[in-house]
């Protein structure tokens, strides 16, 4: 078979867009695994939650918005991203208020077979109010961005950009939350050593429901781009979920920046598979994508369990 | 010891035990009431019987992993589709490799291969922290589908596999009847061999790595090694019964191999009780009824007229049961408690606690299972 003559540069631009999904997943999954101290098996019904719940939206502000846009995008679908965002949020509060809280005794391997529970909950609540079918937001079809394909020779669609740019500012937000504020310093604090944290005076409590608003709300904004990007499924969160703990394990569990370079490997990889199967490095192509970035995990596992960034395990 | 005795030592003792196997009981004594009265009809009822066998044999698969030695496997889906697929590709005449062999060889093959796969996955994962197995395993479990899936010069793919032969089809039983007589065997077989290796010092060390895996190194022991082991085993165990569904189905495709089937056997494990032999097979019997029962839903007028779709229902069911175990009954339905102390020992112990009216924790503290340096079993 005589492969598709596709500018490797194409690969990779597909490689950036879907790092971003992967990297605003990861984050939260490691900021649960370091915070929490657990391994959250929802996190991808999460996402799921996210997109859904910012299709539903769709419906409300595309009546009321109309055909008013911005940069490229229909206005509403940025309301429709927020809101996905904030249902996400505290809906991952609730839960953990009435689910992980009560048997926070039963330790990480309670919490995590508990997430297995909760996922199958979020994801049959979707089942039943939005059915089986794949939906759409409904953004129409867009061409590539001409001045880019003419200077460069890619395709990108300015929903690719918008990914992109998005991504990148929640990702920046949230390293300035980290690292500037009073609530960043006591997310660290706690993630290190929640025991000292407490006994520092930070209260723990608060701690974990700004962890859990933070990584539902990054979840949520990965689960619309993926829908954006490609189909609002009820299973997309969990076929991603493997795909985003390779990110969290490549990049070390529990550390939010090795997550972050986790997240941009792995996307990249699995995007870059077909390039790689074509210049003869892999065998398999890209129906293998996600067994790729297994194999990877795998890897690293074997050579440096800690990951590339991370120091714990 | 006759069953008379071991049914006052082990069942009347406890109350919560009695109610379960009473209630176990008279569902056993309905479903041979309906057959006999005909609404249920025998070769259904034979092949429910050879499901829960086959559910019950996955369950004590996992429960060699999970309830002995504490390890997540997520992949229970995946090995028994190796077992399954090994038996299909080599027995099926109409299969991609058309080889025709006799079952035997399908068997022989879902034990080497699902071994193998063990010890690789066991490999990169069995020394690190509990959770990198549960990860890593369940992308085992998906790059198993993947392949399956989608190497149709193999596996022929999701359009499957047919034609599987039955097993000894020269008893002088129906087709039903003989699958449902050979599970039997098989999961006695199983049972008593896993039930003799829990308490073998080989167990012991199993639970203590459980309960506290720093002690057992402490004391000298290989845990790695011995994690190794208990995966191997549970491994093929449910390679085992993927074997016999295909015999039992006579056809087999990929879509089983989801997650959501590796899920229901952990169900049965942790409600039957995680660690417990006798858990397993009672939680598995649930998990068929939950799985089979569901499916009659829509027949039902009342809900038929809802319009619901019953597997999304079925679905959140499972997450609810998942969460509300593990809230509320982490020790299960039937806890491990006399099955891990030699019978010799037990004798004496209730004896001992009879006399002196204690409860049943009494066993545990009398100093007759003092052989293993640590009691284990649940230390969540």
């Amino acid at each position: 078979m005589i492969p598709l003559q596709i500018s490797p540069f194409q690969y990779i631009v597909n490689g950036v867009v879907f790092s971003s999904i992967i990297v605003l997943a990861a984050i939260g999954l490691s900021l649960v695994y370091s915070i929490a101290d657990f391994a959250n098996f929802a996190h991808g019904d999460l996402m799921t939650v996210g997109a859904f719940s910012g299709l539903f939206s769709v419906a409300i502000f595309r009546p009321m918005l109309g055909d008013m846009g911005l940069f490229g995008l229909p206005l509403w679908f940025f309301l429709a991203l927020a809101f996905g965002m904030v249902a996400a949020a505290v809906i991952a509060v609730v839960t953990d208020r009435i689910i992980y809280q009560p048997m926070n005794d039963s330790g990480s391997i309670g919490l995590l077979i508990t997430s297995i529970g909760v996922a199958l909950v979020y994801r049959a609540s979707i089942f039943l109010s939005f059915g089986s079918d794949s939906e759409r937001y409904g953004v129409a079809r867009q061409g590539p961005i001409p001045w880019i394909r003419e200077s460069f020779g890619v395709a990108v669609t300015p929903r690719n950009l918008v990914v992109v740019i998005l991504a990148t500012v929640l990702v920046t937000g949230l390293h300035l939350t980290l690292t500037r504020t009073t609530l960043g310093r006591k997310m660290r604090a706690t993630a290190d050593n929640a025991d000292l944290a407490r006994v520092s005076g930070i209260r723990t409590d608060e701690v974990i429901i700004a962890m859990w608003l933070i990584g539902g709300a990054l979840a949520a904004a990965g689960g619309v781009f993926l829908g954006l990007e490609e189909l609002v499924r009820p299973r997309m969160g969990f076929d991603i979920l493997l795909i985003v703990f390779a990110a969290v394990i490549l990049g070390g569990i529990g550390s939010v920046y090795g997550a972050m370079l986790g997240g941009l490997v792995i996307g990249m990889v699995h995007e870059l598979v077909p390039l790689f199967n074509q210049w003869g490095i892999i065998p398999v192509g890209s129906r293998y994508a996600a067994a790729v970035a297994f194999v990877i995990m795998v890897a690293i596992l074997l050579v440096k369990p800690s990951g590339i960034v991370g120091e714990s395990g | 010891m006759s069953v008379a005795t071991w049914v006052n030592d082990t069942l009347i003792r406890d109350p919560t035990e009695r109610r379960i196997f009473a209630a176990l009981a008279v569902i056993t004594a309905l479903l041979v009431v309906g057959v006999f009265a005909g609404v249920i009809g025998p070769r259904f009822l034979l092949f429910q019987v050879a499901l829960v066998g086959m559910y019950a044999l996955l369950s004590l698969g996992l429960n060699v992993q999970w309830g002995y030695a504490g390890l997540i496997n997520f992949s229970v889906a995946a090995f028994w589709g190796l077992g399954a697929y090994s038996a299909a590709l080599l027995t099926a005449p109409n299969s991609p490799l058309g080889m025709g062999l006799h079952p035997v060889f399908g068997f022989l093959a879902a034990i080497v291969v699902s071994a193998l796969v063990a010890i690789l996955i066991g490999i990169p994962t069995l020394r690190l922290r509990e959770d990198y197995l549960a990860i890593a395993s369940l992308g085992l479990a998906e790059v198993i589908r993947l392949i399956i899936l989608n190497e149709r010069q193999w596996t022929a793919g999701s359009s499957g596999i047919s034609g599987i032969p039955s097993l000894l089809e020269w008893l002088p039983l129906t087709g039903a009847a003989t699958t449902a007589s050979i599970i039997v065997v098989l999961l006695a077989v199983s049972y008593l061999f896993l039930r003799r290796i829990h308490r073998s010092p080989w167990g012991r060390v199993l639970r203590t790595i459980r309960s506290d895996e720093d002690l057992a190194k402490a004391l000298g022991k290989d845990t790695y090694r011995f994690k190794m082991q208990a995966f191997v085993v549970g491994s093929v165990v449910m390679a085992i019964a993927g074997a016999f569904y295909a015999h039992l189905n006579l056809y087999i495709d990929p879509s089983d191999l989801v997650p959501l089937t590796t899920f229901y056997i952990w169900i049965a494990v942790i409600l039957g009780g995680t660690g417990s032999n006798r858990g397993a097979v009672v939680g598995a019997a649930v998990v068929i009824a939950i799985r089979e029962g569901t499916r009659f839903l829509n027949d039902i007028a009342f809900i038929g007229n809802l319009g619901l779709d019953v597997a999304p229902l079925r679905l959140l069911f499972v997450g609810v049961l998942i969460i509300l175990i593990m809230r509320y009954r982490q020790d299960g339905l039937l806890p491990p408690k006399d099955e891990l102390i030699w019978p010799s020992a037990q004798k004496e112990s209730s004896a001992a606690s009879r006399g002196a009216a204690a409860s049943d924790g009494g066993v545990v503290t009398d100093g007759t299972t003092s052989g293993g340096p640590s009691d284990g079993g649940k230390d969540q």
